[in-house]
């Protein structure tokens, strides 16, 4: 289901992070008390915080790998 | 925070869109594809999550949110006290403050960084309730004092207040609440609040049924 190609696989485990951080989203959402506030703010936030940070490597990696096969 | 249902259909939209980038990958490769995928991977879920933290913001500030633990069911219970000297439930039922946001609105100092400081005590609360000692309902104490200035934000300027009989027989006594000398809750005064130590003495009202 990964793409062989690095970047692309980085892009998709992003993705999955994200995804998986929305949906954590939802059912806190969904939730009343505090509990479901500190689900949100402890899982939904750092998943998201991870996903973004995860695509954002994904890209620096790409524009270093690109510099460095053109010197 | 709007209607639950749009910040809903806006999640499972973005999850949609970042599916397709987990199932194509390849859309990547062009540069359109590149600025779409910027805004799906970053944006779009930046967005996400500050909505939904706008909405539980909101949330958290409910009466409903406050009395979900079960340490608060008595200070619950007290709001409907059928006592007009009974100062929250007076409040409360008379929607003198948001019956909505009652607690929120009371216990809360006003002023820049009131509401923060409110959240900070609230995970306090939190952390205290699951993972410390909580104490009894009847031995809950405020951090600080009643500020007079949280009874003033609304009654300072209102006529049952500036030519209450009470309050105008000393001439030194409005002053002196509006300075904060003499609490709006001294003995004698305002002092019944929740009480909830006497519950169990107590009539309650029922509330409005079927109200429109």
């Amino acid at each position: 289901m990964l793409s062989k190609d690095l970047l692309e696989k980085r892009l998709q485990i992003a993705g999955t992070v994200l995804i998986l951080g929305l949906l954590t989203e939802g059912f806190c959402l969904l939730g009343r008390g505090p509990i479901a506030f500190l689900l949100f703010v402890g899982l939904a936030g750092l998943l998201l915080s991870l996903g973004i940070l995860i695509f954002l490597l994904a890209l620096v990696r790409a524009g270093h790998g690109k510099s460095h096969s053109t010197e | 925070m709007g209607h639950p249902a749009i910040l809903f259909g806006f999640l499972g939209f973005s999850i949609f869109l970042i599916a397709v980038f987990v199932f194509r990958p390849g859309v990547t490769k062009s540069q359109g594809g590149k600025i779409v995928a910027f805004f799906v991977l970053f944006a779009l879920p930046l967005l996400c999550l500050g909505m939904g933290f706008s909405a539980e913001m909101d949330r958290s500030k409910s009466t409903q949110f406050c009395l979900s633990c079960h340490i608060m069911e008595s200070y619950g219970k007290s709001l409907r006290v059928d006592d007009t000297f009974h100062l929250a439930a007076a409040h409360f039922q008379n929607h003198r403050v948001p019956a909505d946001e009652a607690c929120y609105t009371c216990h809360t100092n006003y002023a820049m960084f009131g509401g923060v400081k409110a959240k900070m005590g609230g995970l306090r609360h939190i952390y205290v309730y699951y993972l410390g000692h909580a104490p009894k309902p009847e031995d809950i104490k405020l951090y600080e004092p009643f500020n007079n200035r949280e009874c003033l934000h609304c009654h300072q300027g209102a006529r049952s207040f500036e030519e209450g009989a009470v309050h105008i027989a000393d001439p030194s006594l409005l002053p002196a609440i509006k300075s904060n000398k003499v609490s709006c809750l001294s003995s004698g005064c305002h002092q019944t609040i929740h009480d909830v130590a006497t519950l169990g003495e107590q009539k309650f009202w029922q509330g409005v049924q079927n109200a429109q």
